[in-house]
């Protein structure tokens, strides 16, 4: 069954695309973490870095690891996105403007408001004994936080959801790269046009919201450009929804597959906090992020060629046994957790606090709801590679057991 | 008796919010969300809580030094 080892014992070759992987990644990283300190990936053969000393290191010198990559045929952008794909000193400019916005105070004040909007969503379906996790919870959530963030209308939902799977799952034939360039182009282009519409209605109106404040604010004594503030606007789109849809589903696939830890955490909810960065750190949604390699490096024996593309496997760093005690042990628990699901170095996660307000509501609320569950019999999940998306996640539960609000 | 005393690298914070989540009393924040020391030596009974946030910090940034 050699043809099917994850990776290849021989070369190395790691199968990010694997639907086992993608499912399950964990002891496809712990062979990867034993025996390919410099793996490659099936795409192109580009290095992985899996070591979480490795991965920390690159992530802590963009000097080094660039974020400037033209992603243009992957997200329909037309020019880079800001902060995510610029590099200190500039980046670290704007973060600077852009962290007090994503503050962990002000992330809080938009508690309530999550709350309610998963109480709706659990109204819609509790009654019936069933969901698909994926369609009617993780990924309206996430949608309806922003749009209270960006002080959009809740009627953009359904527009909103268009948008990004536009650029991220374009409904074309699978592998037919040159369709999905095309509609993710036309995606970015209405994605442009929507904030560019939205960023003349703040000008001439300014309110209280997230659009206004980039028309105002300045960096280095001078206000944002047109195109910067849809470069950061697009950023929002992309990087605010997928990543905490994808978490919601790995969490809860966990959860209803292992039901101790789940009625452990239902009767005892003060353990969520923890529960949530240790689900991060095992199921790490954002499993992979790339970087440019800059200046020729070497990592063990194998050299990093400037321009190189390098992988960085974030979810293999997080079960590295040199950094974490007992590493395949699911422990709520856990004292320490030096995990990096959120990044590290100058590109943490803008949203991180957002994302950790999202997902301990969530997980609150669903439990005080539904705190018995299971994956719906038979169903096989298919789990997103990337960005580990539970694209179909079928659950079920006694209906007419759940409690009213 | 020796008592404990927080130091932390403010080159290495860049926001994670991990101190400030697990030890309040010790940790604030700063308006972008670095982190701000509130309690520089640390009494007796916080002294877990200052071990356990520098246990957690991902850049590694938080020292406890005995002195």
């Amino acid at each position: 069954m050699e043809a099917n080892e994850n990776p290849c014992p021989h070369t190395g070759v790691l199968n990010i695309i694997d639907p086992e992987f993608t499912a399950h990644p964990q002891p496809v990283y712990a062979r990867v973490l034993e025996h390919h300190r410099v793996a490659k990936s099936i795409a192109m053969h580009s290095p992985i870095l899996s070591r979480y000393e490795d991965v920390v290191w690159a992530l802590r010198h963009p000097e080094i690891f660039s974020s400037e990559m033209d992603m243009q045929v992957l997200l329909g952008t037309q020019r880079p996105m800001i902060p995510q794909q610029i590099d200190p000193p500039l980046q670290t400019r704007f973060r600077k403007i852009l962290d007090l916005r994503f503050s962990r105070p002000r992330m809080q004040e938009l508690e309530p408001a999550m709350r309610q909007h998963a109480q709706q969503l659990i109204d819609g379906f509790i009654d019936r004994g069933a969901c698909e996790f994926d369609a009617d919870f993780a990924v309206p959530l996430p949608c309806r936080a922003f749009l209270t963030l960006m002080g959009l209308p809740q009627e953009e939902l359904d527009l909103f959801v268009e948008l990004k799977n536009g650029i991220i799952r374009p409904p074309v034939p699978p592998m037919d790269m040159i369709a999905a360039t095309e509609y993710r182009m036309k995606t970015g282009e209405r994605i442009y046009a929507y904030f560019e519409k939205m960023i003349e209605e703040r000008r001439s109106a300014p309110c209280d919201d997230m659009v206004t404040y980039l028309t105002q604010v300045e960096l280095d004594g001078r206000p944002l450009t047109h195109h910067e503030i849809l470069d950061i606007c697009y950023l929002f789109l992309l990087g605010g929804l997928d990543t905490v849809t994808a978490t919601l589903g790995c969490s809860i696939a966990y959860l209803a597959s292992n039901p101790d830890q789940r009625r452990r955490l239902a009767q005892n909810p003060e353990l969520i906090p923890n529960a949530v960065e240790e689900l991060l750190r095992w199921e790490t949604p954002v499993s992979l992020v790339p970087r440019v390699v800059k200046q020729t490096v070497k990592v063990g024996d194998v050299e990093l060629r400037e321009g190189a593309l390098v992988n960085l496997l974030i979810g293999a760093a997080n079960i590295d046994p040199a950094e974490f005690a007992d590493p395949h042990h699911v422990d709520f628990d856990r004292e320490r957790n030096r995990h990096v699901a959120f990044g590290a170095g100058p590109h943490r996660c803008l949203g991180s606090h957002l994302a950790r307000m999202e997902l301990r509501a969530a997980l609150e609320e669903w439990h005080r709801r539904i705190p018995e569950y299971e994956i719906a019999p038979g169903a096989v999940p298919h789990v997103s590679p990337g960005i580990r998306e539970q694209l179909h996640l079928p659950l079920v539960w006694k209906a007419g057991a759940g409690s009213a609000r | 008796m020796k008592s404990a005393h927080v130091r932390v690298d403010m080159a290495k914070c860049v926001g994670h919010g991990r101190c400030y989540e697990l030890a309040p009393e010790i940790f604030g924040e700063d308006e972008r969300g670095h982190c701000r020391v509130l309690l520089e030596t640390i009494p007796q009974h916080l002294e877990q809580d200052a071990l356990l946030a520098a246990a957690n910090c991902p850049e590694d940034a938080i020292k406890i030094e005995k002195r």
